[in-house]
């Protein structure tokens, strides 16, 4: 007996994993669909499907990028305050004073910089393979959203340094918005919360930033892997596939 | 002298074990499966192998560049101070070098706009159910004139554009910053 199945015998072993022997490939089946973590992924997919070469492993990579933003983001959230007169300061202090403060913001500004390019490319790859097709149009949809998010999140962390980088950047961003016909100046206005970009501009992109996008794409994931596991098995190809089998 | 197989007159010694005969025709188990692509297989381990994988080198590609290369920081924001060029990110660079070629309404509303609704109504419009590139030539082209331009116009507004918005090759001098 193994250490991993003496583990798994023992009286905490078995109140965790519950059934202890999944020899046969049904077993396994069940034991994957009662797993709280494997719970987001179909239990079989087709062959083709696990190579490289037809997913390039984008999506997955998109996911771990997303990951590695949040895990840095909270740490730079203990560093930083969201107003004019303490933003730039902070991430001096955080360049200098805080433990890994310039490390971890790397980490967090170069998977941000990749995830908007693997986003992009995650797309791309789903085009020519065709899986936007039926039955999977609802789930391309989704993906687009998430495209739009993923901007929308590097373009509101773009001006939280408050340098003249961050500043003249968003100046130029949303000026683009004022253009919108009879609507134009007042979406401006909303998104900076005045005129031009102040200290109302900041505390707004701040909180979309950290609390309202986040959260909004975790919801958008959840539901982009809901359908890819449902929808695993259908093959696009095949017309008249019934979605709800 | 090649081994003599065991059908031939010297039976082959395996393991101890002497070869009498061979009887012709299929094992009663069939011939071996070959397994097609549309077959099914476990996610795990022979996907979520791989995913742990692609997951480990997307760590690594981030933490070594976070190694590398630091993030910029410019001097503190300044509103009477206008760079010039004053840049978007590198991600609306396109958009920005649309808006220095055509109108800011058709620059900076219709052509994203119509960018993002086209996305969203392309399973909708394309409704042919195959999906091989070579019986979809019209999506396949339309998509990838439309990623190279955008590649194109990404490129020329982050890096060959300097002072009022002038025609700068990157080695006279660099103003694309990430």
């Amino acid at each position: 007996m193994t250490l991993g199945q003496r583990i798994r015998e023992s009286i905490i072993g078995r109140s965790i994993w519950r059934a202890t022997d999944r020899t046969t490939e049904r077993d396994q089946a069940a034991g994957h669909w009662a797993n709280f973590f494997l719970h987001i992924y179909p239990v079989k997919v087709r062959r083709k499907e696990i190579t490289f070469r037809y997913s390039w492993y984008l999506g997955v990579a998109s996911l771990v990028l997303f990951g590695s933003l949040l895990v840095s983001g909270i740490y730079l959230m203990f560093f930083y305050v969201p107003s004019p007169a303490q933003a730039y300061g902070d991430i001096l202090n955080l360049q200098t004073r805080v433990a890994f403060g310039q490390y971890i913001r790397n980490v967090h500004r170069w998977s941000a910089h990749l995830m908007v390019l693997v986003v992009a490319a995650h797309m791309a790859r789903v085009f020519y393979r065709g899986a936007y097709k039926k039955p999977r149009e609802f789930n391309w949809g989704v993906g687009v959203i998430l495209l739009v998010l993923t901007l929308l999140l590097s373009f509101t962390g773009y001006l939280l340094p408050w340098d003249q980088l961050a500043y003249w950047a968003v100046t130029v961003g949303t000026e683009m918005a004022a253009f919108v016909p009879l609507i134009g100046d007042t979406v401006k206005e909303m998104m900076l919360g005045g005129p031009v970009v102040a200290s109302s501009t900041l505390l707004r992109f701040y909180v979309l930033h950290v609390a309202v996008l986040p959260t909004a794409v975790v919801l958008l994931i959840t539901i982009h892997l809901w359908r890819w596991r449902k929808d695993s098995m259908l093959d696009a190809a095949k017309e008249g596939v019934d979605v709800d089998a | 002298m090649s081994t003599p197989r065991p059908d031939q007159e010297n039976p082959e010694i395996i393991a101890g074990q002497r070869v009498l005969g061979v009887v012709p025709g299929k094992p009663p188990g069939g011939d071996r499966k070959v397994l097609s692509e549309q077959e099914p297989v476990m996610v795990w381990p022979h996907l979520l192998v791989r995913h742990a994988v692609a997951a480990l080198v997307v760590i690594a590609v981030v933490l070594v560049l976070a190694i590398f290369f630091d993030a910029p920081l410019r001097e503190i924001a300044n509103p009477t101070l206008t760079p010039n060029p004053e840049k978007a990110p590198w991600y609306f660079a396109a958009l920005q070098e649309l808006l220095a070629l055509f109108h800011p309404l058709v620059a900076g509303v219709l052509v994203p706009g119509a960018i993002v609704l086209g996305l969203f109504a392309l399973p909708y419009v394309d409704r042919t159910s195959t999906i091989e590139p070579r019986f979809r030539k019209v999506a396949v082209a339309t998509f990838t004139i439309f990623m190279v331009v955008w590649i194109i116009l990404t490129i020329i507004g982050f890096a060959f554009r300097g002072p009022n918005w002038g025609w700068v090759w990157p080695w006279q001098e660099w103003y694309g910053e990430l």
